[in-house]
């Protein structure tokens, strides 16, 4: 296991400094020099010169970037260029907020998609197994800023019952029922895409594994259906494990649209804001973060997974 | 005299069936798929007369009275309402379309060109060259795809072209891998052995037996690619990094429109509808020709 574990994290390591590569270089590409987002119009050169020189821009582009890495590794990731604060502070908070966004809509997402999954392959033919089939369709056809507008015209404009924006009320806002109370339409318009692709995942798995010999033999057994579905569950884990590992890592990265439509003080919001004001070191730093939380969360799942099933180990 | 054993023998049926009637046998397949071939005329319409919309567009794209602004739908002269400046929904949408199809379409095209000759290189050649391209390739799968497409694309500024750029990157890997493994399957074939034998250089190998054999795999993959493309491409313009205003296209219509759901939440998500329906139809299409071909090989 300790030998997995260590080969595991040796590997991670050149995937980190690709990722930190590539992230560096997204913003080498910007067009113009990023000093002028910075000086004003009228500067003089002697100003221009001395941000160049402050920002480390009049040093080769190897040298930067390992300044840069650097810096990154010991949690400096400088500051923000419109607001007068660091990336950090502005960076963290809503790191932790599209967190709460990303557990709420992988709730959602993992919990329907296994009843129904695991119905349908039961019962192919029943009519919830056809919603099964049209959730999974409609699912990774959405666009789930389209379903956030659709909730919202549903749930705030038609019925009134759900607030349309934010993550808590103004008033006494923030205790658990408050925010639960706003989560949860932006949890089914972020997790659509994973209801979708979950739900044919857990549909075939298990459909599969029903027609393996040895549910027959559990059967020929005289063991109870629900048993059987436990050990079929069992069997199904390692690979849903996988695909639920890697749809929560999309959640995290793929709620900007989302959370821009609801207002949720979440990463995406932040980097949208960013975008729209040539913000770049937020922009570097999120894609960052959130790209090293993603590969952390595979090597979890490829932890899991090898506690699981111990065969994986081998390979 | 052959007997009925020969007769059914899918190996000789196919000495005698040249290659264009495969295509013939999995359009059958496809046509007897009900759902796919409506979803294929529906796709067809759509992408029809959003092409054709300067010919069939009642008004003029920018055309909008300030006093008719935000008409419910079904006012007469505007079947879908207009828009929060007095411009004529169906006009908006259709020309809207097109662009929203190009950005849809395009990047896969893009990636099954760069990344299917990444694969074929990667997958041919092997060894260390195929360590280079795809261990390079594989640290794209670190990123979150919609979050590295933002990023490229707000690097890259704003503009469509740059949504295409950014959403072909993201797409490049995954066509490289589906591209690489087929080779894989394929290169140890006994054909290629023949040819090479018989003098036959790498390069028209690849060119007359490898990518007549992976075509298809990689060609279904891309199909399955094109619903992604365009929800994403609508995404990052729904996000502002597309065209500018007042040039329609479904994303930044629908982000435009969004504030008007409190007024006129019908009209507001049209735009919307139209992703949808496109992706879905696209999706149906996509699994049909998948079964289709699965029946067929």
């Amino acid at each position: 296991m300790l030998k997995f574990l260590t080969h595991r994290v040796l590997l991670m390591i050149p995937t980190l400094i690709g990722v930190s590569i590539i992230v560096f270089l997204m913003l080498q590409i910007v067009p113009g020099d990023p000093v002028d987002s910075i000086v004003p119009v009228d500067a003089s050169k002697e100003v221009r010169a001395q941000i160049t020189e402050q920002l480390g821009l009049n040093h080769p582009l190897y040298i930067q970037y390992v300044d840069w890495l650097m810096r990154s590794l010991h949690g400096d990731f400088g500051q923000s260029i419109v607001r007068q604060l660091s990336v950090n502070a502005l960076l963290f908070p809503a790191l932790l907020n599209t967190l709460i966004l990303a557990l709420g809509a992988g709730i959602f997402a993992f919990v329907i998609s296994l009843v129904i999954g695991v119905y349908s392959a039961y019962k192919p033919k029943s009519w919830l197994a056809s919603i099964g089939n049209l959730i999974g369709l409609t699912g990774i056809s959405i666009p789930n800023f389209w379903a956030a507008l659709i909730l919202i015209g549903i749930f705030s404009v038609l019925f009134g019952w759900l607030p349309p924006i934010g993550m808590k009320s103004s008033v006494n806002g923030g205790s658990f029922a408050d925010v639960f109370y706003h989560i949860i339409m932006p949890a089914v318009a972020a997790g659509m895409t994973t209801l979708g692709v979950m739900t044919r995942m857990v549909r075939s798995a298990v459909f599969d594994l029903l027609h393996q010999d040895f549910v027959q033999t559990l059967q020929a057994k005289g063991l109870k259906p629900f048993r059987i579905l436990l050990h079929v569950l069992k069997n199904a884990t390692p690979n849903l494990l996988t695909v639920a590992g890697l749809q929560l890592g999309y959640l995290i990265g793929g709620s900007v649209l989302v959370e821009t439509v609801f207002a949720w003080p979440g990463i995406g919001q932040l980097i949208y804001q960013s975008v729209s004001q040539r913000d770049y070191p937020i922009i570097q730093a999120g894609v960052l973060i959130v790209s090293v939380i993603f590969i952390l969360l595979n090597l979890i799942v490829d932890l899991l997974h090898s506690i699981i099933d111990p065969r994986v180990r081998g390979s | 005299m052959l007997n009925e054993s020969e007769l059914t023998n899918p190996s000789l049926l196919s000495n005698e069936i040249k290659e264009d009637s495969l295509l013939k046998k999995v359009w059958l397949e496809f046509y007897k798929n009900r759902i796919a071939f409506i979803a294929l005329i529906v796709l067809g319409i759509v992408v029809l007369s959003c092409l054709l919309a300067p010919l069939i567009a009642p008004f003029g794209p920018l055309d909008g009275e300030i006093t008719d602004r935000l008409l419910p739908l079904g006012s007469t002269g505007h079947i879908l309402g207009t828009d929060e400046q007095g411009r004529d929904m169906l006009t908006r949408v259709l020309y809207g379309g097109r662009l929203s199809l190009y950005a849809g379409f395009l990047p896969v095209v893009i990636s099954i060109v760069i990344g299917g000759a990444l694969g074929v290189i990667a997958g041919y050649f092997g060894r260390i060259l195929n360590t280079i391209i795809m261990r390079t390739l594989d640290i794209f799968y670190s990123f979150p795809a919609i979050l590295l497409a933002i990023g490229i694309s707000a690097a890259l500024g704003q503009g469509i072209n740059n949504i295409v750029i950014s959403i072909s990157i993201i797409f490049i890997p995954p066509v490289a891998r589906v591209a690489e493994s087929a080779v894989k399957g394929v290169r140890e074939e006994e054909f290629i052995e023949a040819a090479k034998s018989s003098g036959a250089q790498s390069i028209s190998i690849i060119r007359y037996h490898v990518i007549k054999n992976i075509f298809a795999k990689v060609f279904v993959y891309g199909t399955t690619q094109i619903s992604i493309s365009l929800v994403l491409a609508s995404g990052l313009s729904f996000l502002g990094l597309g065209v500018s205003p007042p040039t329609p296209e479904w994303g930044i219509m629908l982000n435009n429109l969004k504030g008007q759901i409190f007024i006129n939440p019908l009209v507001t998500i049209i735009p919307g509808l139209f992703i949808f329906i496109t992706a879905l139809t696209i999706n149906l299409v996509a699994d049909g020709l998948r079964d289709a071909l699965e029946i067929n090989s």
